[in-house]
């Protein structure tokens, strides 16, 4: 064994113990304690106060809809990155179609202007 | 690459062109008219605008089968041919059938950005009817599904309708992974990214030992993602709650156009790349070879019987062409297996697929056109709002008998002749042996079957007393949409064997050039 | 000890489309199938990428730059919809849309 897979041995190990020591308590505890499950015990715990509602609460749609245009548009760079940086090989026509991809693009952004969209309400 | 290369390029591609930029115009025609024009207006003005669009199409469509020229752009990335046009023609037809369902019935309250869905849709089907390299299929196939997610899912305020959208997008999503993730074994194990070059490589690999485990571990992978596409049994599950979800124009392109590209392209996958690693299926389960046959063969099976026993269950209309559609559905994937004993397909498979495909799709969009026209006067979709209707609504009843016998495989119909030709290209693919005659002849069972319910749809319509007995009247322009429609299919009934000829002698037919 | 080959990296993929798939199965929640989804469309780009790194050529990097856009287009569809059925219903459970059946 080279000394390189040795110092993971030795990671593996230590690991090992920390999960000896650290479950063996909590594994104590679960065989030792009583069970008297209560609803109030089941409840999240807020600092002390009585928690209220669903944790399941709505968000504005509106900033849903601005984060899924932001995603879309944001990735449409991974096309523009490498016909960039390599517009010196392909040519005109590539930039003529690079030209078309990024219009379309801006159909797109004019679109959703006008459907108050980008308005972050 | 040169100006002057464009003009031939823009020539095959106009179609596409067209199209994509009929759906930017309707979503800024939206844009531009939410504020002037009220809903109803919008709908009938971008309605019509579109399918005056696609009426150009099938003007460029029909120039290009006319000319009986091929291009072939990066490596099958793009291959325009007459044959390929035919396949769009129909697929436009049913589109549009599905356009004209929609010109009056306000359903959705964006109905410039529902027309760009089912536009955009369009596109990703022709790009797949023409895609011979694995990326352009899975992209796409992706191109073609996603506005449909968003179609099935577009009656906001309807519980049925977000939830069949939803599972059809979970389903679809996960279909998409398990093409792709086989997608890139397959293309991984052989360096092929076209269709032809995989097949070139396969032939290579026979005296080489083979393709090895992960490539037909991919190939397999390939045919679930192909499977829930196609919604074959076990993998339709999300084809009845999406049907019966969607608003019926919605439902007509899943079950028409989009089913027509998905047999298509599984069509061109097995059959035309994969073939040398088909094995077979013929005579008994102890003289098969393995490959993609038995797994395609128990597929076919599996969605013969629970579409047309499943479909006999159905109390609503679209659910029962849901399930009617998974039995179509395993039909079709009986004349995938027509290869003989050293793996070459029968001279009919291909051609058969096709004719089956392009009929099916025609006729499934009369069925939903004409259920559209009959849903009108009704409370809902289920058979029992339908009682009688043939005395309410005697037009479009008739051709939703003419359709259904179609589907069922009365002789006359063009329906008739596509099974015909899908079971002969089986029974001829072994003909010495009868090798294929267990599957054909299950098959055959199983349409018994169908014929059953499909006459008990009619029948429904047609024997049973109506409880109220209003008249509904059906529009104009939907009438035009049904007798066409019709026409079409008793049309290509009429001449089976000449149609089937034509896709013949267009050459390649389904398989691939060169 | 050697670097990781192709080998590697394959198994890596294929756990994580198992774990994808699993998620896709098992978990209740909509928004972690949707991810699990990703996980699984993910898991098919890294086995893309390996190849093409372990002498297929440029191809399946090519392939990838198309799957990423995909992946994030389905996405949007798939929040798209899910916010329609949460406004609906206020539920993004799976066990809670099972209103269609068989």
């Amino acid at each position: 064994m080279s000394t390189y897979e040795h110092g993971y041995l030795i990671v593996g190990c230590l690991m090992l113990v920390a999960l000896v020591v650290a479950s063996t308590p909590l594994l104590l505890a679960a065989c030792l304690r009583p069970r008297k499950p209560s609803a109030i015990k089941q409840a999240t715990y807020e600092c002390g106060i009585e928690s209220k509602g669903d944790s399941w609460i709505q968000f504005k749609a509106q900033y849903y809809l601005y984060a899924l245009a932001f995603v879309i548009f944001d990735l449409e760079t991974i096309f523009l990155i490498p016909c960039a940086v390599a517009l010196n090989q392909v040519g005109f026509f590539a930039f003529l179609e690079m030209t078309v991809f990024v219009g379309v693009l801006l159909l797109g952004l004019v679109w959703e202007w006008s459907k108050g969209v980008l308005e972050w309400r | 690459m040169n100006l002057s290369d464009l003009l031939p390029l823009l020539r095959f591609l106009a179609p596409e062109i067209l199209l994509s930029a009929l759906a930017l115009g309707a979503l800024l025609g939206e844009a531009a008219l939410s504020r002037l024009l009220g809903v109803e207006k919008r709908q009938n003005l971008l309605g019509w605008l579109a399918l005056l669009g696609l009426g150009a199409c099938l003007v460029i469509l029909g120039d290009q089968a006319a000319r009986g020229e091929t291009l072939a752009l990066g490596r099958g990335a793009f291959v325009a041919s007459p044959f390929n046009a035919l396949l769009k023609t129909a697929a436009t037809l049913a589109v549009m059938a599905s356009v004209t369902m929609g010109l009056r019935a306000p359903f959705v309250r964006h109905v410039g950005e529902n027309y760009a869905l089912v536009l955009f849709s369009l596109l990703g089907m022709f790009f797949l009817l023409s895609a011979e390299s694995l990326l352009m299929i899975f992209v796409a196939l992706e191109l073609t599904s996603l506005p449909l997610y968003a179609l099935a899912a577009s009656q906001k305020g309807a519980r049925r309708s977000i939830e069949g959208g939803l599972k059809y997008l979970l389903f679809g999503g996960l279909s998409a992974a398990f093409l792709l993730f086989g997608i890139s074994y397959v293309y991984g194990m052989s360096g092929q990214g076209s269709l032809a070059g995989l097949r070139d490589w396969l032939v290579a690999q026979r005296t080489a030992g083979g393709p090895g485990f992960l490539f037909l571990t991919g190939v397999c992978l390939m045919i679930v993602g192909l499977g829930f596409k196609i919604a074959a049994a076990p993998f339709h599950l999300w084809a009845p709650d999406a049907y019966e979800g969607a608003p019926l124009p919605a439902a007509a392109i899943l079950a028409s156009a989009s089913k027509l590209a998905g047999i298509v392209v599984a069509a061109r996958l097995l059959l035309g790349a994969f073939l040398p690693v088909a094995g077979n299926v013929l005579g008994s389960p102890l003289s098969w070879h393995a490959g993609w046959s038995p797994a395609v063969a128990a597929l076919a099976v599996a969605s013969l019987t629970v579409g047309n026993l499943a479909a006999l269950a159905q109390r609503n209309a679209k659910r029962f062409m849901a399930y009617s559609s998974v039995a179509h559905a395993g039909n079709v994937l009986v004349a995938f297996l027509a290869l003989d004993a050293s793996g070459r397909p029968a001279a009919l498979a291909a051609p058969a697929i096709a004719y089956y495909a392009v009929i099916y799709a025609l006729t499934n969009a009369g069925v939903f056109a004409a259920i559209h026209a009959l849903a009108w006067g009704a409370r809902g979709d289920d058979f029992a709002d339908f009682r009688g209707a043939a005395r309410r609504a005697p037009f479009p009843a008739f051709f939703l008998l003419i359709f259904l016998l179609s589907l069922a495989g009365v002789p006359p119909m063009a329906g008739f002749f596509g099974k015909l030709f899908l079971f002969m290209a089986a029974l001829q693919a072994d003909a010495t042996h009868w090798g294929l005659a267990w599957l054909v002849a299950y098959a055959l069972a199983m349409n018994v079957v169908a014929l059953g319910y499909y006459l008990r749809f009619a029948r429904v319509l047609w024997v049973e007393p109506a409880e109220d007995l209003r008249p509904i009247s059906t529009p104009l322009e939907l009438r035009v949409a049904l007798v066409a429609l019709a026409l079409l299919v008793l049309g290509l009934g009429v001449f089976p064997s000449s149609c089937l000829a034509a896709f013949r002698t267009m050459g390649g037919v389904l398989l691939l050039r060169g | 000890m050697e670097p990781p080959g192709l080998n590697h990296w394959l198994v890596v993929s294929a756990m994580l489309f198992c774990i994808g798939a699993a998620g896709v199965v098992l978990r209740r929640n909509l928004l972690v199938v949707l991810m699990s989804l990703e996980i699984m469309l993910n898991a098919a780009n890294l086995a893309l990428v390996a190849f093409s790194r372990y002498g297929n050529g440029l191809d399946g990097q090519i392939f990838v730059f198309f799957v990423i856009t995909v992946a994030a287009a389905e996405v949007a569809v798939g929040l798209a919809i899910l916010v329609a059925l949460y406004r609906l219903c206020g539920t993004v459970r799976v066990s809670d849309i099972a209103t269609l059946k068989l």
